[in-house]
């Protein structure tokens, strides 16, 4: 469990206290914050939260100002840093299935890199599929970071789903798949079954 | 040879937007004529770097990524995974014969190595 803000100070003003004190303990600091030594060493170890309700009354007990507690309040509502990136992951990932499965120009792309007139231009690309280029490139750079295509030459893209004919659904259920193996390697391990 | 940063690159989620407020802001000019459609940034100064936008799908933040040259993309990019990045694009080979790809550094930040073509 990742230490809160207002635990962080309570370890401070701790370490601040035995600086001044050698002989200061834990339950000395339990006995000043009126709680029992077991619970504070737990929270000052960082295995355990403070409870929200006594914030405000410790907090008071050190002498912090009202302005303060209003931030440490509002920090124990807010996810901490590994919640927050374990959320960002799981949203960016879901993200790009939902964008795989909503949208029909990356399949559209796959499909015109086949053709023997096809041109690596994505101007041309945009032109073909009456769309814009700038959704051309955000569908462009998909296929690339789920391997599902590789610009290995100034005028080839190759298709790497190493289907040879490829249908819409056999394509979705692949690039759910590489969206799915992406998200493991990049440490998003609720995409694992 | 060296590895000097070449290139900055805007993410943006509305590429025409930024365009236009930087091109405003500074006078940078913005231009589009490429088989990529990349909005390439010319600052007007010979001093720093030029840059780009590239569009950044709606879900995604708004951010900048530095494009770092090197002689050999694939080398590099498996020394910095021997390092601890991640390979977002692997080593890509663009219309204009510039090689690039896109690497998550340790601390989650991603950058560019890049190759230009020779003219």
């Amino acid at each position: 469990m990742s230490q809160t803000l207002f635990c962080e100070r309570l370890c401070q003003e701790f370490e601040s206290r035995r600086k001044r004190n050698s002989r200061f303990s834990v339950r000395a600091f339990a006995t000043f914050l009126r709680t029992d030594h077991s619970t504070l060493s737990q929270i000052l170890r960082g295995t355990r939260r403070v409870p929200e309700n006594r914030i405000a009354t410790w907090a008071k007990k050190l002498g912090i100002g009202e302005e303060e507690i209003t931030f440490y309040l509002a920090a124990e509502s807010a996810p901490d840093a590994a919640a927050h990136a374990r959320h960002e992951q799981l949203r960016h990932w879901t993200a790009e299935a939902a964008s795989i499965t909503r949208e029909p120009i990356h399949f559209q792309i796959l499909e015109l890199s086949r053709e023997p007139n096809f041109r690596a231009d994505c101007r041309w690309i945009a032109g073909q599929l009456s769309v814009s280029v700038d959704e051309v490139n955000i569908a462009f750079s998909r296929l690339l970071r789920l391997r599902l295509i590789a610009a290995n030459g100034q005028n080839s893209w190759t298709d790497l789903t190493g289907i040879p004919r490829l249908t819409e659904r056999e394509f979705l259920v692949m690039a759910l798949a590489r969206v799915r193996e992406s998200a493991f390697e990049f440490g998003a391990n609720a995409f694992l079954k | 040879m060296a590895n000097p940063v070449l290139q900055f690159q805007i993410l943006s989620k509305m590429p025409d937007e930024t365009a236009q407020f930087y091109s405003s802001l500074f006078d940078w000019k913005v231009d589009a004529g490429n088989p990529m459609g990349y909005r390439q940034i010319g600052t007007g100064s010979k001093e720093g770097i030029q840059g780009g936008i590239w569009p950044a799908p709606p879900q995604a933040p708004n951010f900048v990524q530095l494009f770092v040259g090197v002689d050999d993309v694939k080398i590099f990019v498996k020394k910095a995974e021997n390092l601890g990045a991640k390979q977002i694009i692997p080593p890509t080979i663009l219309p204009e014969g510039d090689e690039m790809a896109v690497l998550l550094d340790p601390q989650g930040m991603s950058f560019a190595v890049w190759r230009r073509a020779a003219k």
